[in-house]
């Protein structure tokens, strides 16, 4: 699930922008950590949750504003070298101020322990985890489909131009999208923070899965970003479950098999 | 019969962009297409050199059959093409620009990775013949994209040469041109006409039939006319679908 | 024209006095690396963010020969220039069939693949550790364990790589590739399959990067992790982008910049890589139209 919220946000990104963006995982450690630090400093898990995502996406927005929006014209490798150094930064400015151990955030305690599913316990954050991000996918879903600003988005995937011609502002579009595909990571990392502990590494590890997401999926896909990191988080847990170390490497390794086959993901169009 | 298709017909999808179309042009004539914006005279173009298969039908190239043939491997078969919308390379000097496609087809591949580009004498040749023909030789050393419209649609065109092949497809030459432009490049398809087998699709009815041999007039993606420009000229019914746009 | 060769022979001459001689021998390894990727990212038109891919595992696979079977260098410099080049064919194969934001994005992907297999299979890489104990053994006689004789022995492969580069751009293929950069939709009308070519150029690319990375792993004695890292992908592109994609000597020079950046900072601040991605963004941002562009035109009249 939480694949599926990586994956629609970079999806959003690279499909409306049409740039490697290499931040998204930098984006996602910066949900966590915020989470952290102000569930910390306020006492107060969901209030933290609320504020945190919307930080990154702040942060998104200065990002698109001071510096991808000079770069729509420049070519793939100044973008990919742009959002790389970013991430960079991010991952440095993490270190810097949160030191390089990382360090574990417990879940608030209602959700603390287990749930008897009848079948077996199973933790309640990570059904608290499941739940949530399947509403934030549904309802960026929802967004997306039914809103009116929702489907100029989508337009502006298959179509620049044309959105640009019809009067809609394209440079406002893309910070929107830009900070939207933030705010998703945000979250994301904010989500995560309780069960998966903090390192400034997170960010890096996440990236790499993001893309395999948009990469099965077909870029600007959505639908597909969202099969595409349902399958994988599913495909990674059950893997997990009988050769723990080989998770991360089994999931890239799926991605070249179904690659060689269908070069095209497999939702993409071509 | 130099160049045939049987029956060809491609669609995406619903829509049938070539339907049906059996072609027949004869070794060293210059055979036109002409039909109204959208009847698919481009796409039998791209179906001609490979850019992708045909729906159903077939393609017979000196008595070979070639469909399905991928784009690459068309111009070693020895089609070549000239493109609509000028599609050369930018950064590379005119002399390159024709180098590079005369290379392609030339005698021999070898030492492609250790010999110098200079030292293929052949290609060289052919490169500085094509340039030649369509009288941008003296231009060799300048980039590609510092050249003006109509010496680049005379670029597009000796690309085509530099392949030396037997059949040219060129997709409306005269596209963009000056009325001064256009009639060099009347001028220049004619002097053409003798070396090589040419299919030719323009818009421009006066070049249509002050150079064609035969016609075949496209519509809605069939052929609704063949034969010479006197006949074409008489035929009520590409009359009808030009709506009076045909020189009359 | 023949004035880049004289300075160029004249750095190669002089740096081991100007830098320690294992700094001097970073810079070439690096430009050898450069120079690989170059063929793709400059001349081709592929930005290949996963070239560590190549380097890593041709270190790891020599650096394992090397240290366990004790397996003499020009063994190991073979090994390294075919795991290399048989790990481009294998990801370039995965890779030529897509374009623009899905080929980087699946270059980046295939690199993370060989990154976490390195990661998890400790037994062999060490991890997180890496890899250390590789031997530097003797070659001819010549005795390789004093830095300067081994610098020696860089430069010279550099040079020769400079070479060989040199003869690949001139040649047919390099007029092919280009010409696929330009208008890959005419280049395969003229008559040129591409994705058998970008494989090609995939190929050399990975090439010159295995024996990159062989040299590194005798250089530092160790291969680590992040010789395999996209880290290290990315930090390849950015010297090959400020020294100019353009030109032939373009990764030279920016392998220059590198390493001197990188070395500097990492002695005066554990954070270094922040100032790199400050440089990187700063580059893109301000530099791109200034310097970089300058220098381009500055090393194109000089070096062409």
């Amino acid at each position: 699930m939480l694949y599926a919220l990586m994956g629609l946000g970079l999806s959003l990104i690279t499909g409306i922008l049409n740039i490697p963006n290499f931040a998204h995982g930098a984006h996602f450690a910066v949900g966590a950590y915020l989470l952290a630090t102000v569930a910390v400093a306020i006492g107060n898990f969901w209030i933290a949750l609320l504020v945190a995502p919307i930080g990154v996406a702040l942060l998104g927005l200065a990002i698109e504003y001071v510096g991808i929006r000079r770069l729509y014209a420049a070519g793939h490798d100044y973008q990919l070298l742009f959002t790389f150094g970013l991430a960079l930064i991010l991952s440095e400015a993490i270190i810097l101020i949160w030191g390089p151990i990382g360090y574990s955030h417990l879940p608030p305690d209602i959700l603390r322990g287990g749930m008897d599913l009848g079948f077996t316990m199973y933790p309640k954050y990570r059904l608290f985890l499941m739940v949530a991000a399947g509403l934030l996918v549904v309802a960026t879903w929802l967004f997306l489909e039914k809103t009116r600003y929702g489907a100029i988005m989508r337009a502006g995937i298959e179509n620049k131009e044309m959105v640009s011609l019809l009067g809609i502002d394209i440079h406002k579009l893309f910070t929107v999208a830009f900070a939207l595909g933030a705010y998703l990571a945000g979250i994301a990392g904010a989500l995560t923070a309780p069960i998966r502990g903090l390192n400034p590494g997170m960010g890096v590890d996440m990236l790499g899965i993001a893309f395999v997401v948009v990469a099965l999926g077909g870029l600007g896909n959505l639908l597909g970003a969202i099969a595409a990191g349902l399958i994988i988080g599913v495909a990674q847990a059950l893997v997990a479950a009988y050769w723990t170390e080989a998770s991360t490497v089994v999931i890239y390794a799926v991605m070249a098999a179904i690659l060689l086959v269908r070069p095209q993901g497999l939702f993409g169009i071509r | 019969m130099l160049l045939e298709t049987k029956e060809i017909t491609k669609s995406f999808g619903a829509l049938t962009a070539v339907n049906g179309v059996s072609l027949a042009v004869e070794a060293g004539t210059l055979h036109s297409i002409i039909g109204p914006n959208g009847a698919g005279k481009t796409t039998l173009f791209n179906l001609l050199t490979g850019t992708f298969p045909p729906t159903s039908g077939r393609i017979i190239f000196d008595q070979r059959d070639i469909t399905g043939t991928p784009a690459n491997r068309i111009a070693h078969l020895g089609l070549a093409r000239s493109y609509q919308r000028t599609t050369v390379f930018p950064a590379f000097s005119l002399f390159d620009n024709v180098w590079v496609a005369a290379f392609a087809t030339g005698p021999s591949w070898k030492g492609l990775l250790w010999k110098s580009a200079n030292t293929y004498a052949e290609v060289a040749e052919r490169a500085r013949q094509a340039l030649a023909d369509v009288g941008l030789i003296d231009k060799s050393h300048q980039p590609a994209r510092e050249i003006s419209h109509g010496e680049q649609r005379q670029l597009e065109l000796a690309i085509a040469l530099a392949a030396a092949p037997r059949v040219l497809l060129l997709d409306e030459p005269a596209a963009g041109l000056s009325p001064d432009e256009t009639r060099k490049m009347v001028a220049l398809v004619r002097a053409l006409k003798g070396r090589f087998t040419i299919v030719l699709i323009e818009h421009k009815m006066d070049i249509i039939m002050s150079v064609s041999d035969r016609i075949s007039v496209m519509h809605f993606g069939s052929l609704i006319a063949e034969g010479t420009p006197g006949e074409i000229q008489k035929n009520p019914e590409v009359r009808r679908a030009y709506l009076g746009g045909v020189a009359a | 024209m023949k004035q880049p060769i004289v300075l160029l022979l004249a750095a190669v001459v002089l740096l081991p006095f100007v830098v320690r001689p294992a700094i001097a021998s970073e810079i070439w390894i690096f430009a050898i690396f450069g120079l690989g990727l170059n063929l793709l990212l400059g001349y081709t038109g592929l930005l290949s963010f996963g070239q560590s891919t190549f380097f890593g595992s041709a270190a790891y696979v020599a650096g394992w020969l090397l240290k366990h079977y004790g397996i003499n260098t020009l063994l190991a410099l073979g090994i390294g220039i075919g795991v290399g080049a048989a790990s481009a064919a294998v990801v370039g194969y995965l890779c030529v069939q897509r374009s623009g934001l899905y080929f980087i994005m699946l270059t980046f992907a295939l690199n993370q693949l060989f990154y976490f297999t390195a990661y998890q299979w400790t037994s062999v890489t060490g991890g997180e550790d890496g890899m250390p104990g590789v031997p530097r053994p003797a070659m001819l006689g010549i005795d390789f364990k004093d830095p300067l004789i081994y610098y020696a022995f860089v430069s010279a492969l550099f040079l020769i790589t400079l070479f060989l580069m040199k003869r690949i751009v001139e040649s047919p293929l390099g007029k092919i590739l280009q010409a696929i950069r330009e208008n890959e939709v005419r280049a395969e009308a003229v008559g040129y399959n591409a994705p058998r070519f970008k494989l090609l150029a995939f190929v050399i690319g990975g090439a010159f990067s295995g024996l990159a990375g062989v040299l590194y792993a005798m250089l530092f004695g160790i291969v680590p992790l992040e010789a395999i890292s996209f880290v290290f992908s990315g930090n390849v592109v950015f010297a090959t982008l400020i020294g100019g994609s353009g030109s032939l000597y373009g990764p030279v020079i920016g392998s220059f910049v590198f390493i001197w950046l990188s070395e500097s900072m990492s002695t005066v601040w554990a954070r270094w890589p922040l100032l790199l991605g400050v440089a990187f963004v700063i580059v893109v941002l301000f530099l791109r139209g200034g310097v970089v562009e300058a220098w381009h035109k500055v090393s194109l009249r000089f070096f062409k």
